[in-house]
């Protein structure tokens, strides 16, 4: 899966211009106007979803990304893209995975489209530019997955660490060296 | 009377367990092929809906869905989400189309055509092409009524169990991170044995379990080898049990996969539990990426008959030479072995771990016709499963079995644990490989009067073994124990002192060298033998308790006491002892202190065959004539082809009253042991007792041919003819006995009382 576009403005780089693009809500219906502060290197969006059982076993290796990332000043959001991930559903993923982090119901789908997100679990890395944030990379977060029934024992390639790590030294961003593997992205219309 | 019971230890068997990985269900970004393409130019399929008509969910795909699917695909099932309605099918439309397009769902490794199993789960091309028309046409409902879901029961299958067992402790399955492969031990706590007919292993999160293997530890040996860790688990993916001291192979795949949790066997073919027994469960788990808290349990059902055929599992195997360079593509390993029997195959199970690419067995019959057993061209440890014949698959004697692994030890094998590659040799952990290949056997044709087929098939798998290793101390170990099994002692002996010589001083060997050369005759050399074992290993209870049966057999009774009470200090729970005690002192002529011996065997476990022996005479002595039969029909079942026991139930039956079924256990013993002349002379008494006075005479008159020297039976049989009027026979027959004897006492007052009349 190659790194798309190169350039992809998205909102909400420092403050919010008006008319800003719909970033979803979070947990409690409040929208969510800016992914970044000011401060920050990098954004990383994981799009996930309460019934995949790919993007679940991710869980762990994001919540290590976060930990070790967040003080570097990157922020991480979890994105529901999926119809069917509520608020009350994600509340009840979270409980059940034990974790914690920024939630974003992307209720319309647009940071979805956006980053160019089909799959989950998928990654994008954005970086900020002049006049928002630029994508430098959208793909898988390592290569455990090769393909549908086709599981390394552990990684030993980590796409996504290498990007974030690459941005956060302002060199140039390796593309994801493999496809995502998990469960499509429900349009829409599908549900 | 069995006051001589050997302890043949050591069966070491290695017990492979076995490892089966999760349902990953995903799609691949890349993988958008074109469906249309495809679809259109797949050849037609017969009975598929002409391209024009649509394809739809309610007329198509529910039911492929609901037959195929399901089964793992329901709430609590082990598929990691449902597939029970239009909804679900929809939300999963692309990996349905892919995980069926590439044939990794349903999950089925064996290649068609290689082998005709049970429970194939194989979609048919055209089942396929249905599927990827239905979502390349956008998933359409249809009109039609939908049809009703299937329904699972998520607890037990078959009812409730008999008995159910829960682990000691719960395990905590992180959330993250490799595979966990550990084993936990479950007690047998009953004190009788059962025979299991079925099994069902409840794992508390089906969906984190690839897979779950049960073997049974006869002597809790994987336990006491974890005295302070084994409530929570050990890890591993195989382990070593030790079988314990009589041949008692290992006989059942006892394998539980998501789609078949209930796993029932023949009604002829139950397992068997003794007390004393652990299950070890081994599990192959999968982190969820939640934190899971693991309380398998296992419930068994038990059988109302006891196993009438005992089938076996072989292995093929050579680990010996995994030795798989770091980058090799095509590593290959074989093994073979030449059938001394004819068996019927029930089931195979191929077992390697991450490297092992393709793995193959068959077989060459005499007339050098192959039969394929199983083809897998493409391994997957996180697949593997057992694999039943539809129909057992008949092999004749002189069949020639061929495994042929081949291994891909390069970083182009994504299942590679090392990265980069480095030199992998067999072991039992993810990162060490294995080669084996069990075949599940049942022996037949076996002619009468034949030595435990299951004792031919282990030698010549043993023989072999040690053939291709001779270091292989196991092996040669196995080859011994079924050697002394068949009853050729001096083979078993040469073995065990080869044994020795490969590592000298090991009290099991030793020990064991001694029951060879006991059984043998040579008990001087025996005695030598246990000495030594015991002074090896002196907390060890086998040698001694050994050295006192041989004691016991020279009626030496206060030595072998002595041996015992030393037994029982460090042993005391030992019912073989306390049963081997009470013969002692029942030689001494302490028959109270005995009785309470041999009660205490009988407390400590239930079957104890020499105290339900002794015991039952006792009761025929004291007239207790109710409980010597119900101790003696326990002791015969634990010995049927014991003939003692049945001549001493048919006695305390017969003096019950119950002369039928005193006659039935006499003619189960003519069956077992024809040239018996006992069972002839009891049967004699017997029918004479009740009036059949010319089968008496048969009776008596096949004993005196098996025993021609018998003054007694010369007399009685004078005593059946006279009361049949032969008088001329009855004459000549006290003469015979006179002639054999000449003070026989009774034969002369007989024949004077002849004269007489």
């Amino acid at each position: 899966m190659a790194l798309r576009a190169p350039v992809v403005l998205l909102a909400a780089f420092l403050l919010p211009p008006q008319g800003a693009q719909n970033l979803g809500t979070d947990l409690n219906g409040h929208p969510i106007l800016e992914l970044a502060q000011a401060h920050a290197k990098a954004v990383v969006l994981f799009f996930t979803a309460s019934d995949c059982p790919i993007s679940n076993r991710y869980i762990p290796e994001i919540e290590r990304l976060d930990r070790e990332f967040t003080p570097q000043g990157v922020a991480f959001w979890w994105v529901y893209p999926n119809p069917s991930d509520t608020a009350e559903v994600i509340r009840q993923h979270q409980e059940q995975f034990n974790f914690r982090g920024q939630i974003v119901l992307d209720t319309a789908q647009q940071i979805t489209r956006m980053a160019h997100a089909t799959i989950t679990p998928e990654a994008a890395l954005f970086v900020p530019a002049s006049s928002g944030l630029r994508e430098v990379y959208l793909g898988r977060i390592d290569n455990r997955y090769v393909a549908l029934g086709q599981e390394r024992p552990a990684a030993t390639t980590h796409d996504l660490e290498s990007a974030i790590r690459a941005a956060l030294n302002r060199m140039p961003v390796p593309k994801a060296g493999g496809p995502v593997v998990g469960c499509s992205i429900v349009p829409l219309n599908a549900s | 009377m069995n006051s001589s019971r050997h302890r043949l230890k050591a069966l070491h068997r290695i017990a492979s367990a076995p490892s089966r990985s999760a349902v990953l269900f995903g799609v691949m970004l890349i993988a958008t092929i074109s469906v249309a393409t495809i679809a259109a130019s797949a050849p037609a399929q017969h009975g598929a809906p002409a391209a024009s008509v649509p394809v739809t969910w309610n007329h198509d795909i529910a039911p492929i869905v609901y037959s195929n699917c399901s089964v793992c695909h329901h709430p609590g099932g082990g598929g990691p989400f449902s597939l029970l309605s239009f909804h679900d099918a929809v939300r999963r439309g692309p990996q349905i189309l892919e995980a069926t397009g590439s044939r990794y769902m349903p999950p089925w490794l064996p290649a068609s055509g290689f082998g005709d199993f049970a429970g194939a789960r194989r979609l048919s091309d055209e089942q396929i092409a249905l599927i990827r028309r239905w979502v390349e046409s956008g998933m359409p409902e249809g009109d039609l009524a939908a049809p009703a879901p299937p329904r699972f029961d998520t607890t037990w299958q078959l009812g409730k169990p008999d008995l159910v067992l829960t682990v000691e402790r719960p395990f905590a399955l992180a959330a993250g991170g490799a595979d966990v492969f550990r084993n936990f031990i479950f007690q047998y706590p009953l004190s009788q044995t059962h025979f299991i007919r079925a099994v069902q292993i409840l794992p508390s999160v089906p969906s984190v379990v690839h897979h779950a293997n049960i073997l049974i530890d006869r002597t809790a040996s994987f336990r006491r080898l974890h005295p302070n860790d084994w409530q929570d688990g050990i890890p591993g993916m195989e382990l070593q049990v030790d079988a314990g001291n009589t041949f008692d192979p290992d006989s059942h795949f006892l394998f539980w996969k998501p789609d078949t949790p209930a796993l029932e066997e023949p009604e002829s073919m139950p397992w068997r539990l003794d007390p004393g027994n652990d299950l070890v469960l081994n599990m192959h788990l999968k982190p969820s990426g939640k934190p899971e808290n693991i309380t398998a349990q296992i419930g068994l059902y038990f059988s109302a008959a006891p196993a009438v055929e005992h089938p076996m599992l072989l292995q093929l195997e050579d680990d010996r030479d995994l030795d798989i360079p770091a980058g090799a593509h095509n590593f290959v390993v074989e093994d073979e072995l030449t059938l001394p029997i004819d068996v019927k195959v029930l089931g195979v199970y191929p077992h390697a771990h991450y490297l092992g690419r393709e793995l193959a067995g068959w077989a060459i019959l005499p007339n050098h016709q192959k039969k394929w057993l199983i083809r897998i061209p493409s391994w997957d440890i996180d697949r593997q499963s057992v694999y039943r014949y539809r129909e057992p698959m008949m092999l004749p004697h002189g069949t020639v079995l061929h495994m042929r692994y081949v291994y891909d030890n390069s970083a182009d094998n994504i299942h590679n644990p090392n990265s980069p590659p480095i030199r992998v040799r067999a072991g039992n952990r993810s990162v060490d490989e294995m080669a084996h290949f069990w075949l599940q056997v049942l022996p037949v044709n076996t002619p009468r009067d034949s030595p435990d087929p299951r004792l031919l098939l282990e030698r010549a798998w043993m023989e072999h073994r040690v053939k291709r290793g001779p270091d292989d101390v196991i092996a040669r170990y196995n080859l011994a124990a079924a050697e002394a099994g068949l009853g050729h002692y001096d083979r078993a002996a040469v073995e065990y002192r080869q044994v020795l010589s490969a590592t000298p001083g090991d009290a099991r060997a030793l020990n064991s060298l001694g029951a060879a050369l006991e059984s043998a005759g040579d008990l001087g050399k025996a005695r030598e033998a246990f000495q030594q074992a015991m002074d090896r290993a002196p907390e060890s209870c086998d040698a001694e308790f050994n050295l006192a049966g041989l004691q016991l057999k020279l009626s030496r009774f206060a030595e072998a006491e002595a041996h015992l009470r030393a037994v029982l200090q460090r042993c005391p729970d030992d019912a073989s002892a306390h049963s081997a005690l009470g013969v002692a002192l029942t030689g001494k002529g302490d028959s109270s202190a005995a009785q309470a011996e041999f009660e205490r065997a009988l407390a400590i476990d239930s079957s104890d065959f020499t105290a339900l022996y002794h015991l039952g005479e006792d009761a025929i002595a004291s007239g207790a004539l109710d409980r010597a039969i119900d101790l003696l029909q326990r002791g015969s079942a634990q010995r049927p082809d014991d003939l003692d026991t049945r001549e001493r139930l048919a006695m305390a039956l017969a003096q019950s009253g119950r002369a039928d079924d005193a006659l039935t256990q006499l003619y189960a013993a003519e069956k077992i042991a024809p040239a018996d002349a006992s069972v002839h002379s009891l049967l004699a008494q017997l029918l004479a007792s009740s009036g059949a006075l010319a089968g008496a005479i048969d009776e008596q008159t096949r004993a005196l041919h098996l025993q021609p020297k018998d003054a007694d039976g010369w007399n009685n049989l004078g005593v059946l003819e006279a009361r049949a009027g032969r008088t001329a026979a009855a004459r000549a027959d006290f003469q015979h006995a006179l002639d054999l004897a000449p003070d026989h006492v009774q034969a002369r007052a007989n024949l004077a009382r002849l004269h007489q009349q």
